[in-house]
């Protein structure tokens, strides 16, 4: 049970990095350099998960992926109860966090930088990846490992839509969850030492970072 | 000289309008004038970093720029137009090596990236630096690598943006050499921003005046700063003794004016008995006359006695202010090594010459009633 419950979070986890690293590189590039109407809403509803209740979230998730929502109507994407909506519920919580910290980080790579690759016969991706991105790892890199951080993490939402399914949906935080309820302190002791040593361990690689 | 460059562009903002027409050829352009007078933004424009409002860029016969109806439009983007731009503070890449900064240009040529780059630092003499990062390096050398990067990729057009402002003397002079040995071995456009007087000299084949947005003058170097066209090239190039004298005789021999009360010769110039001139001289050129020397031929016309009204030392350089009889102030500077035995002091007197060869009209349309002094 333990270990269906740590491969979950794994998977789980993997795939809402991949995806919070992927989308919030984008979206902090677009909102350190570029400037629309609407941007302060744009960045705001970015940020409502990291303090709306986690159930309210999920019910929101519930609407998007539930029956009657756009990912069964016009995707036909059944996703709810599945490990799927987990992932997703893992991937809106994380994400924020990395947004952040990679706005921050683009938004202190002096521009002149880039124009200067420009004029050396760059295109714009070739400009982001051998300029840009190289001069912020630092900071994409402490965000991406706070996103996974906070994916791992993630219970309430993951509960609303993905439900407490062992071996299908069930990962750590709510087999722990799970184990106080049995009073199985066993299995939550160990679970809770896991958690805190991850949790403790990607605090401290994210302060490195930003001291070295 | 044959144009190779040509611009005439517009660019509006809030409170500035820019308006450049420049032609250049196989020569380092200096473009002078005050901050905020457009230098930059004209540099953006030719690299393609910037989009004007209005206008043309050509290049041996490339547009890079044009829009002048709508429909018509070409803004060639700054990675394909093979202009070379060495920046203010010159933007060498903090995570890359000199190597590395110097080879990025190539990399869309690896196997001659790395020996071309290395090459490159060997011609400008500094392949010890290969392997350091922009930190370790002092401005000077960051000059350099900047340079050599900006040359990697075989541009056409060069660009400098105050690329001796970060460099002490001895090496800024080593700078320029290097860059005029440069531009004639590669046979290159180079438009070189300044706001200083010296570097101007030190670097340029010609010089175009900015001011406001708009080119004033273009000319050799020597000749816009020994005959500026009009009161507000004066002005730019930081001639300050302009004043306003009337016109006793005009011939072909030359000019006698009449500086309130003070009587002066001047080379023969295009203007007519009663009109009132805007004239100026060059501080450089109001000679102070050594009691105990022969005065030569050249400086028997023009002289007065004037009084110290300020004094400063500065390098290699003496300033005075003083006053003429006539009431105005001029302002002097001659190398400091000389006259030394003059004690000069303020309140003190002076013996002074306006050489009457420097003694000039200033031109243009604005010239006659822009200001009086």
């Amino acid at each position: 049970m333990i270990g269906e419950a740590l491969l979950m979070s794994l998977k789980v986890t993997a795939v809402a990095t991949v995806a919070i690293v992927v989308v919030g590189l984008a979206l902090g590039l677009v909102m350190a350099r570029t400037r629309f109407f609407g941007k302060s809403v744009v960045e705001t509803l970015i940020m409502i998960p990291l303090v709306l209740p986690p159930t309210v979230v999920g019910y929101y998730l519930l609407l998007l992926l539930g029956s009657g929502g756009p990912f069964v109507e016009w995707l036909s994407l059944e996703v709810v109860f599945t490990w799927h909506a987990a992932a997703f519920a893992s991937f809106v919580v994380g994400l924020p966090l990395m947004v952040q910290a990679s706005k921050a980080a683009i938004a202190g790579v002096d521009p002149t930088l880039e124009n200067a690759a420009r004029t050396l016969g760059s295109s714009e991706p070739g400009v982001f990846f051998r300029v840009t991105l190289p001069l912020a790892r630092r900071g994409v890199l402490a965000g991406s490992v706070l996103g996974g951080a906070r994916a791992l993490g993630e219970f309430g939402a993951t509960l609303m839509v993905a439900g407490n399914i062992p071996g299908r949906t069930q990962t750590m935080p709510l087999l722990i969850y799970d184990a106080v309820q049995r009073r199985d302190y066993v299995t939550a002791n160990l679970l809770v030492l896991v958690m805190t040593g991850l949790a403790f361990f990607s605090l401290w690689a994210v302060r490195r970072l930003g001291d070295s | 000289m044959t144009p190779r460059l040509r611009l005439d562009i517009e660019k509006r903002y809030d409170s500035f309008e820019l308006h450049m027409e420049l032609e250049v050829g196989t020569e380092i352009m200096v473009l002078f004038g005050p901050s905020g007078a457009g230098k930059t933004t004209t540099l953006q424009a030719v690299s393609g970093l910037l989009s004007p409002d209005a206008g043309e860029i050509e290049f041996d016969g490339d547009v890079f720029f044009r829009r002048s109806r709508p429909g018509d439009r070409v803004d060639l983007p700054a990675r394909r137009r093979g202009v070379g731009y060495v920046f203010q503070g010159y933007a060498l890449f903090p995570h890359l090596t000199a190597l590395e900064n110097v080879a990025f240009p190539l990399r869309g040529h690896t196997s001659r990236g790395k020996p071309e780059a290395e090459e490159l630092l060997e011609s400008m003499r500094i392949q010890h630096l290969a392997h350091r990062y922009p930190r370790e390096m002092s401005g000077g050398q960051q000059q350099r690598v900047a340079l050599a990067r900006a040359l990697a990729a075989r541009p056409g057009i060069l660009l400098l943006d105050e690329p001796f402002s970060a460099v002490d003397r001895p090496m800024r002079e080593r700078l320029q050499r290097d860059l005029r040995r440069l531009q004639a071995e590669l046979g290159l456009v180079v438009l070189c921003v300044t706001h200083n007087l010296e570097d101007a000299f030190g670097v340029g084949h010609r010089l175009a005046v900015v001011q406001d947005g708009r080119v004033q003058q273009v000319g050799r170097v020597g000749e816009v700063l020994r005959r500026p066209r009009d009161l507000r090239s004066a002005e730019v190039v930081g001639v300050s003794n302009v004043f306003h004298a009337l016109v006793v005789e005009a011939s072909a021999d030359g000019l006698v004016l009449d500086w309130d009360g003070l009587r002066l010769e001047a080379p023969p110039q295009h203007t007519e008995v009663g009109e009132r001139v805007p004239v100026y001289i060059r501080p450089e050129d109001v000679k102070v006359l050594y009691p105990d020397r022969r005065i030569g031929e050249s400086l028997r016309a023009n002289r007065v006695e004037a009084v110290v009204v300020d004094l400063h030392h500065s390098g290699t350089v003496q300033s005075l202010r003083v006053e003429l009889p006539n009431g105005h102030e001029v302002d002097v500077r001659f190398p400091g090594y000389t006259y030394l035995p003059l004690n000069l002091s303020v309140g003190g007197t002076v013996e002074l010459c306006l050489r009457r060869e420097a003694v000039g009209l200033l031109h243009g349309p604005e010239g006659v009633e822009a200001r009086s002094s």
